[in-house]
């Protein structure tokens, strides 16, 4: 099954449902950056706790108790500060948040507590050797989940977490599409592959020039033309959206489809 | 149906779909009454439909994406993992984890190599000086004979939280690696054990033989049975990882490592507890002037906890939990 598919960053994830969505992967460079920030936090951390401690105890006279527990803080932090964060906060740390990263097991689902912090605990297997990091990145690299060996250990992956999406449903306004498409016949069927074709040329068509969109459409509005016994003369840029117009119901739509539901958040 | 008609109808469920998962984010989920529930349940049931019809409804591109991650989105919110409650937690800690662990191979494994090298070398060290001489090397004795030349109680407790922080990470940290040399196919972590056992069995044989054996002796009794133990415990952990890639039992290496973890997971916080405390007892207990025989109690009690936490509370109740 995996073969047949090409090689991409992303997975499916089929659910109780039966349907499969798909989750990007992030790979060790889009990670790297989350990584660095976490480091830095946890040293700015560790060495401002320190301060505080040493100093506040170093009053009460107590400056190596201050010292102690600044070393303890230290341990506890460069261990288990991952852990803590990805399963107080779903998956992410820090720096994950602002990379937009989030950890999930392979299943999709969200990380439990002794995976986050395993995966991080072993995280020092994946450093070696000598903190270059080698084998984490070798891992990464012969895996198709972008796993190291922490997360191959744990079954958890790491996905990028886009912005929720907006979608809006592109409407034709040229008149000239219009009146074409209302000559077209309503029942007019597509092949899914020529109606994704259609949806993605209208979208993007705002962007081109006007001898480029007829440079572009002239492949599909073709056959089209021929298939719908259409005069030579018929545009193929304005043939292409009378065509989307019709087939997708677009006179039906009264209000703007697009979404509004985010423009609060 | 035309794809304008579609969206024009589903679109408001969608929305809905949407809000009500911004709303599960945001932490309220136990607020949510029984009816929000349901309703979010039959949106999301309806929204997979969607998906799974998006070719056949002909939807464009950017829908489709948007119902992939909407979709993604309530499906994180719908399947979460339980929380641990304390109950919960007690169990495991009490009962599962002790049986677990008694009737783990690897932690049987490592404590026989622990041990069997730890009084082997022991022994040899009590009987030839020449042959710790070999093993360890001169610098490292000298160094132990003068940490040990004073009598203990002559370095002040006041340094005992600075020295409990450096206990700790280091023993724990040594604990940590262990395991995860463990991963090295488990040779790394055969190797660990071993080599540890060693080297600590041949300080320990030249140290009896010293004319500073007292000083010694007073300062590792308290501390001893929770430190060693707890290394038996790590590198039995991390053995059990590498040993999961070796002998995989008819699974794919991938998931004999996965089980494997998840059956180390209580084994690596038993290591950290048992390092904890023996860096804690470390740091405050064995350096101070307190008489030998509080150090002798503390290691008695610690030995009798042991005991009963791996060997009266792990073993197997019923015929059932033998495994």
């Amino acid at each position: 099954m995996a073969s047949e598919r090409p090689l991409d960053t992303c997975v499916q994830i089929v659910t109780p449902e039966n349907i499969a969505f798909e989750y990007r992967l992030a790979g060790p460079f889009r990670r790297l950056p989350a990584f660095v920030v976490d480091t830095l936090l946890v040293t700015t951390g560790v060495v401002a706790a320190a301060a505080v401690l040493v100093t506040a105890l170093s009053f009460l006279g107590l400056a190596p108790l201050g010292w102690g527990l600044s070393l303890v803080i230290w341990f506890v932090a460069s261990w288990f500060y991952g852990g803590l964060f990805e399963t107080l906060w779903n998956g992410q740390t820090p720096g994950k948040r602002l990379a937009r990263i989030r950890v999930l097991t392979v299943d999709g689902e969200p990380i439990r507590g002794w995976q986050a912090v395993l995966r991080n605990v072993l995280r020092v297997a994946d450093a070696m050797p000598v903190f270059l990091y080698s084998f984490g990145l070798a891992t990464t690299f012969l895996n198709d989940r972008f796993q190291r060996l922490g997360d191959l250990a744990c079954g958890t992956m790491v996905v990028v977490e886009d912005s929720p999406p907006r979608w809006a449903v592109a409407q034709i306004r040229e008149p000239a599409a219009l009146e074409l498409a209302a000559r077209l016949s309503a029942a007019l069927e597509l092949e899914p592959g020529l109606s994704q074709a259609l949806s993605t040329y209208v979208m993007r068509r705002g962007g081109f020039s006007w001898s480029r969109r007829a440079e572009i459409a002239r492949h599909v509005a073709e056959p089209l033309r021929v298939r719908l016994g259409l005069p030579r003369e018929t545009s193929p840029d304005i043939l292409l959206c009378a065509v989307y117009h019709r087939a997708f119901g677009m006179e039906h739509a009264t209000t703007e489809l697009t979404t509004t539901a985010e423009s609060a958040a | 149906m035309k794809v304008a008609r579609i969206l024009a109808r589903r679109q408001q469920s969608w929305y809905e779909l949407e809000s009500q998962c911004r709303e599960m984010e945001q932490g309220k989920r136990r607020r949510l009454g029984p009816l929000f529930i349901t309703r979010f349940a039959s949106r999301y049931r309806a929204a997979c439909a969607d998906l799974a019809l998006a070719t056949t409804y002909q939807l464009p591109p950017n829908t489709v994406h948007y119902l992939h991650h909407l979709v993604g989105r309530a499906h994180n919110q719908l399947y979460r993992s339980r929380s641990l409650g304390p109950s919960v937690l007690a169990r495991e800690i009490l009962i599962d984890v002790p049986q677990r662990l008694f009737h783990d191979n690897a932690l049987r494994l490592a404590f026989v190599l622990f041990w069997g090298g730890f009084l082997g070398s022991m022994f040899l060290a009590y009987v030839s000086p020449h042959y710790t001489q070999q093993l360890v090397g001169e610098d490292e004795l000298t160094k132990t004979e003068e940490m040990h030349a004073k009598s203990v109680g002559q370095g002040a407790p006041p340094f005992g939280g600075a020295m409990a922080g450096i206990y700790i990470s280091h023993n724990t940290g040594i604990g940590l690696r262990c395991f995860a040399y463990g991963l090295l196919l488990g040779v790394g972590g055969l190797f660990v054990t071993l080599s540890n056992a060693i080297f600590l069995g041949a300080i320990f044989g030249y140290m009896a033989t010293s004319p500073h054996r007292d000083n010694f002796f007073q300062f590792v009794t308290a501390h001893g049975p929770f430190e060693l133990t707890a290394i038996v415990v790590a590198s039995a952990a991390g053995m059990k990882l590498g040993f999961s890639l070796v002998d995989t039992k008819g699974r794919t290496r991938g998931a004999s490592l996965r089980a494997a973890a998840r059956d180390a997971m209580p084994t690596v916080a038993a290591a950290i507890v048992l390092f904890a405390l023996a860096a804690l007892i470390e740091a405050f207990l064995s350096p101070s002037s307190a008489p030998y025989w509080i150090k002798c109690a503390v290691a008695v009690v610690s030995s009798g906890l042991l005991l009963c936490y791996f060997v009266l509370l792990g073993y197997p109740r019923s015929p059932s939990d033998a495994v």
